[in-house]
């Protein structure tokens, strides 16, 4: 059930009133048990034969937490780090059965072979568990941070079920750290008028750039992976420089119909993007893309890592974040390809640990005239088409598509000039997100602007709600799959 | 001793960070600081380690939620 369907509006709309109903309203208990079963009824309906890993993997790690606890108040330090350490062993194990046996498998005999060795693998076409990825490093997350003794165990197993299995963010995140969002379910909830406000604007935002920019920019980028030779390079090279903006109007308008949900019902999810194609260099640019899947890896990879190599100065460091990036680069799935996007963009981070500006967060200064000063739009724009050959690389179904791909492109007909049969519309509306990404560059979403005192006119406000809704059913492109529902 | 102490950490943060308004408190956290990232924590660290000449585990570097915790774990180990 897609989140931008009418049959999830229909589930929302049973799961809001239930929720909020006199009998469960202000009970914790009662309210959190209700989240649980519905969010095991959203996620069966993605895949019931996968319900038992979820309920089973959860019970699991809350014995896990309970486990590391009492270790740490007998002062048996050495117990509770074997108890995280075997905790993040299993997450990582479940992630290695389900995403990387068959992979790994494969790789291995064909490296053997080539060796002279003759080995066969036998694919086993392991069913990949829904958002498999996402619930893992909530569970890992749950124990590491009980072990560091930043959060204690959750007193409820209903609590903290409902926190694995929240169903806005089970399928692709955003990735909630325990520390807070638990608490937010231990407390009871009213209905929040002025956050489910938020949210449902935050909403219309995320299907506007789902549906009407990112499905529609889908119809330029789709294809030609399969046969690059049938297109011209000069579309080729626009399809590369395009599919960033598909990809962010794809993956945040998701995570802000996610975010949205959580708030009609009352929760504030992590963020998940901020304004990534204003960064003026690749590190800024991963503090601002998919921010809940980067700062999990930071906190439990590089942190740890680096502080191991502490000593070892900006050596140490790069180390780090080469690892870092790998793992953030595999984490999407297997493929030699996700592993050599990581490599590509830890190579991009030397330059930036040497010269120091690695760390450095320097805020966006605008000219007088409201417009990005002249050294900072050129930075975006270097920064942007860095991050564009990072996911020709991603997209590459293959190293050896990437090859075919990059040959294609260096053919004469890159100085032609491109056909694109976009719809007209899909123009307008990159760039009213081009726009809105400098203009909003302080808010969490573009609606939240209109909102402020820059807008004071209730009917503007309201024009602009009515033309984004008329938009997405005059405008939609051809649905598709949500890009990152396949990790 | 604390305020030894945090007397000699805002020394070290306004070096590391760069920022000479910056005062050590004990409720200060990485959160209210801009320069206070991922890789900064690292130098504060190492300049710490060096500063007092003591070593942290990984364990009790992670465990810090603010400048207060750090404080404390810099007093157990200088006695």
């Amino acid at each position: 059930m897609l989140i931008n369907s009418l049959p999830f509006l229909a589930f929302f709309a049973v799961v809001l009133i239930v929720y909020f109903a006199p009998m469960l309203r202000g009970r914790a208990m009662w309210q959190n048990a209700w989240l649980l079963l519905v969010s095991y009824v959203f996620y069966g309906m993605a895949d019931w034969r996968m319900v038992p890993l979820l309920m089973g993997t959860t019970l699991v790690y809350y014995g896990l937490g309970i486990a590391v606890k009492r270790a740490i108040d007998r002062e048996q330090w050495r117990a509770a780090s074997w108890v995280t350490t075997l905790a993040a062993a299993l997450g990582v194990g479940l992630l290695l059965y389900f995403k990387y046996l068959d992979f790994f498998g494969q790789s291995i005999a064909a490296m053997l072979t080539t060796m002279g060795l003759h080995v066969s693998w036998t694919t086993l076409h392991i069913l990949v568990p829904v958002g498999v990825s996402f619930f893992t490093f909530k569970l890992i997350s749950y124990v590491v941070e009980i072990h560091r003794e930043h959060i204690e165990p959750c007193n409820s197993l209903v609590d903290f079920a409902a926190y694995i299995a929240f169903f806005p963010t089970i399928m692709s995140g955003p990735i909630d750290r325990p520390g807070k969002f638990i608490p937010q379910l231990q407390r009871a909830h009213t209905f929040d008028y002025a956050l489910a406000l938020d949210g449902c604007r935050q909403v219309l935002w995320g299907l506007f750039t789902k549906m009407c920019i990112a499905d529609n920019l889908a119809l330029l980028t789709s294809g030609s992976w399969q046969s690059p030779d049938d297109f011209s390079a000069s579309r080729l090279a626009l399809s590369a420089l395009l599919f960033p903006l598909q990809m962010y109007a794809d993956f945040a308008g998701y995570s802000d119909m996610a975010i949205g949900v959580a708030k009609v019902l009352g929760f504030k999810v992590e963020r998940n993007f901020n304004h990534p194609y204003l960064a003026r260099n690749v590190a800024e640019y991963w503090r601002r893309w998919h921010m809940s899947l980067t700062s999990w890896i930071t906190d439990y990879v590089f942190m740890p890592l680096n502080i191991a190599m502490r000593d070892r100065g900006r050596l140490g460091t790069i180390l780090a974040v080469m690892v870092n990036l790998v793992v953030i680069g595999l984490w999407h799935g297997a493929n030699w390809t996700y592993a050599l996007f990581g490599l590509y963009h830890g190579l991009l981070f030397i330059p930036l640990v040497f010269s120091g500006s690695f760390g450095r967060n320097r805020k966006l200064k605008p000219r007088p005239n409201g417009m990005p000063q002249w050294h900072d739009l050129l930075k975006m724009l270097g920064t942007y088409c860095l991050v564009a050959i990072g996911l020709l690389i991603f997209q590459a179904p293959s190293v050896s598509h990437l090859w075919h791909y990059v040959c294609a492109l260096a053919r004469p007909s890159l100085l032609s000039v491109p056909s694109l049969g976009l719809p007209v519309f899909t123009y307008v509306g990159l760039a009213m997100l081009v726009g809105c990404e400098w203009l909003c560059r302080d808010r969490e979403h573009p609606l939240q602007f209109i909102h402020g005192p820059a807008v004071s006119s209730r009917a503007v406000r309201w024009s602009i709600y009515y033309v984004l809704i008329l938009c997405i059913l005059l405008f939609q492109g051809q649905t598709q799959r949500f890009i990152y529902f396949q990790f | 001793m604390n305020e030894q102490i945090l007397n000699e950490l805002t020394a070290i943060f306004r070096d590391i960070l760069d920022n000479d308004e910056l005062v050590a408190t004990p409720q200060l956290t990485a959160e209210d600081v801009e320069e206070w990232d991922s890789l900064s924590h690292i130098q504060l660290v190492v300049a710490i380690e060096k500063h007092w000449n003591i070593k942290f585990s990984s364990r009790e570097i992670m465990k810090w939620q603010n400048v207060g915790e750090m404080a404390d774990a810099i007093a157990a180990k200088v006695g």
